[in-house]
């Protein structure tokens, strides 16, 4: 089922285009990545989803209709630029924020103490926010996000200025919340945390869509042909195989580029005939270096 | 619960726990009455000293006597309830008055010299053309001490018309003038007008009027606190996400409006109970229905301008920097209350009556002074009412797209384009 659905947005400030015709749809219960490097467009993009500012052109589609209030109420949104009343008292501001989302105060009470709970926090119900740590502080941001048990939760950059431990405690939250059939679009620049959670991206660069798919196939696409070798031998036996394209050294390891046309496989029997082999490994590039790769490709 | 009234409860809730306003609100009676009672407390315990003052005659035409009682710094009068004349207040307070003593030389040497031995605190000249020029001279020693010109002024008179006119004439003289006021209405009725009727009529308008420009300024403050702070804090972007701009902007204002109602209501109920106590006022009830109407319509004008004020400003300073903008007009009337209160058919006071951003306070003061015709209070009203309309709309659209906006403000140009278009 398609929760979230944009179809041909566009979005400029003062002529200067920030998103640019870009159409996509997102499915229950997956993490959807929106990845792209400093004003790409992303937290744009959210605001569109969330009706805080309206799209130049283009239809948003949330849980198969326009968005409307009820819906709202059943989104979970933490943005990048966040922050909460200092003075106000912990427990007291939760509450207040899950009943603008149309929570009774009883339940949100109880999520609000449960929550605090499960983020080890409870004991600082009482405190006010200016009191609280600035790590702290984000856990309660992201528990306001989550308060109301929203269907669909959005969070721009959840982890910055979390220590590890912290961080791991989000995501396994957020994981919780995915397992229960939620879902999840979390936009970040920091391709490991992506790539580590997320089962589809999208990245955006200068407003347009550079890549969009299973983090899989993506990694496949964009995959070089190439494997990594680690072996006991003759170096010189091996630049014979007619396969072969190229080889560089990396040190206590070769990568072997094949020539177009020829299968990995093949390439491999003919390798275990020559040499001793210690370790092989098809090359993937990491999310990170796909992105550079993008980003460069398309700036320069 | 609808969301706005949900925002509406929070806000009221958060500012009326907040220091500033219970220190606001409780403090401003507080002040006033301490202003009034301080001048009391200072006249009932520091009494002038008694004198020991010399006076040489030049025109030889004055006699004293040897000393004199002073009255004249006396606050209480006569129409205090309880005390029923002026004898049973001398019996009870008669040590209290300073008594000057007064000795007469024959030479300004002699004088001068028991005052450097300390005899004399001071002496007087009456020189010989007095009765041309009124002048008397007074040679003291340091700072002025306060010589009780009354006193001395009616030993001077009775000595001046001693002889010459009979002891009724004499009193006039001393105290010529008594007002008795009588008011007569168009319809040719005459009443008598009391000093509580003239309070009735003048001081509560006034005092509303004052009471409520300081209540609109500092709620409608309030909200535009609560919007910078907002923005700033950058919890709205959360808040966003969970209600309209609209509602957010509604919910602050009928949050703060009641704040701003609650204080207004607290000061009228202790500034009432007082003149209530004190001069035995009624209310009447038409000022009263008319003083909400205009606080209500008032705060509604101001706050909506000060919410988009407080959005499309980056920062609570900036934002401070822009109020006076819209609180300068609005003090106006009170700069001119000289020509409300003087002519209050005038043009002047015609147009601060009708314009949006003074009317409220303008007609108050209006009312209070003249009859101004009920069809003026309704036009009056509708075009605040209509004002009220126009600038929430344009307001509410400043401030969705204002509210986002971090970094610079618009410009003017952006900011006209924003209201026609949202």
């Amino acid at each position: 089922m398609i929760i979230l659905e944009l179809e041909n947005v566009s979005k400029s400030y003062n002529t200067k285009k920030i998103i640019d015709n870009i159409s996509f749809s997102v499915d229950q219960g997956e993490i959807f990545g929106l990845l792209g490097p400093n004003g790409a467009g992303k937290t744009t993009t959210l605001r569109m989803m969330l009706d805080i500012i309206k799209p130049e052109s283009g239809n948003i589609k949330v849980f198969g209709k326009d968005l409307d209030p009820n819906s709202k109420d059943r989104i979970g949104y933490l943005p990048e630029e966040r922050g909460l009343y200092k003075k106000s008292k912990v427990i007291e501001l939760l509450v207040y924020l899950a009943q603008l989302k149309g929570m009774t105060k009883t339940r949100a009470m109880e999520n609000t103490v449960n929550l605090l709970q499960s983020v080890e926090m409870l004991e600082h119900k009482d405190k006010k926010i200016e009191e609280l740590s600035k790590g702290m502080q984000q856990k309660i941001q992201f528990i306001a996000t989550i308060i109301h048990g929203p269907d669909l939760i959005v969070v721009d950059e959840p982890f910055s200025g979390l220590d590890p431990v912290n961080t791991q405690i989000i995501k396994n939250i957020l994981i919780e919340q995915k397992k229960g059939g939620k879902t999840i679009i979390l936009s970040t620049h920091m391709m490991e945390q992506a790539e580590a959670m997320c089962d589809r991206i999208l990245m955006i660069n200068n407003g347009m869509i550079v890549l969009n798919g299973k983090v899989g196939d993506i990694k496949n696409k964009h995959r070089n042909n190439s494997i990594f070798l680690e072996f006991e031998g003759n170096l010189s036996s091996l630049e014979g195989l007619d396969q072969i394209e190229n080889i560089i050294r990396h040190g206590t390891y070769i990568e072997i580029f094949l020539k177009d046309g020829h299968d990995v496989q093949s390439l491999i029997e003919d390798i275990v005939t020559r040499v001793r082999i210690l370790r092989i490994e098809q090359s993937t590039p990491s999310l990170n270096e796909i992105f550079i790769k993008i980003v460069k490709g398309v700036s320069s | 619960m609808n969301k706005s009234l949900m925002i509406a409860k929070y806000e009221f809730l958060k500012t009326v726990k907040r220091k500033q306003f219970i220190l606001m609100t409780l403090g401003f009676p507080l002040f006033f009455i301490l202003i009034m009672l301080v001048p009391l407390l200072m006249a009932g315990t520091s009494s002038p000293e008694d004198l020991n003052l010399g006076y040489i005659d030049k025109t030889n035409s004055f006699e004293f006597p040897d000393e004199i009682t002073v009255r004249g710094s006396m606050i209480f009068s006569n129409e205090i309830p309880g005390v029923t004349n002026n004898e049973e207040l001398d019996a009870t307070n008669n040590e209290k008055y300073p008594i000057i003593k007064l000795t007469q030389y024959s030479d300004v040497a002699s004088a001068k010299q028991d005052l450097g031995s300390g005899t004399l605190s001071g002496y007087l000249i009456i020189p010989e053309d007095y009765i041309k020029t009124g002048i008397v001279e007074s040679y003291m020693i340091g700072k002025l001490t306060d010589i009780p010109q009354k006193e001395l002024s009616e030993l001077m008179v009775n000595n001046l018309l001693r002889d010459k006119v009979d002891e009724e004439t004499l009193q006039r003289v001393k105290d010529p003038i008594t007002f008795k006021r009588f008011s007569v209405e168009t319809t040719g009725e005459v009443s008598e007008k009391g000093l509580s009727d003239l309070l009735e009529d003048f001081a509560l308008p006034y005092l509303t009027g004052i009471l409520l420009l300081i209540s609109i300024f500092t709620s409608s403050g309030y909200l535009l606190q609560s919007v910078a702070e907002e923005k700033e804090s950058r919890i709205i972007e959360i808040l966003l996400s969970s209600v309209t701009p609209i509602e957010m902007l509604t919910g602050k204002i009928v949050g703060l409006g009641s704040v701003g109602l609650l204080q207004i209501a607290i000061w009228l109920s202790v500034g009432f109970a007082g003149l209530i106590y004190v001069f035995a006022l009624s209310i009447n009830p038409f000022l009263l229905i008319l003083s909400l109407a205009y606080f209500i319509l008032g705060f509604l004008l101001f706050a909506s301008m000060m919410g988009a004020v407080g959005a499309i400003s980056g920062s609570m300073r900036e934002s401070q920097q822009l109020i006076p903008i819209f609180t300068f007009p609005a003090i106006a009337p009170i700069f001119f209350m000289q020509v409300l209160i003087t002519e209050p058919e005038g043009t002047l006071s015609m147009f601060f009556s009708m314009f949006p951003l003074t009317s409220p306070v303008a007609m108050l003061i209006r009312m209070g002074v003249s009859d101004v015709p009920l069809y003026q209070i309704a036009v009056s009203l509708i075009i605040l009412m209509v004002s009220v309309y126009f600038v929430i709309i344009a307001s509410a659209r400043l401030f969705r797209v204002g509210l986002l906006m971090y970094g610079k403000r618009p410009a003017i140009g952006e900011i006209v384009r924003h209201m026609k278009t949202g």
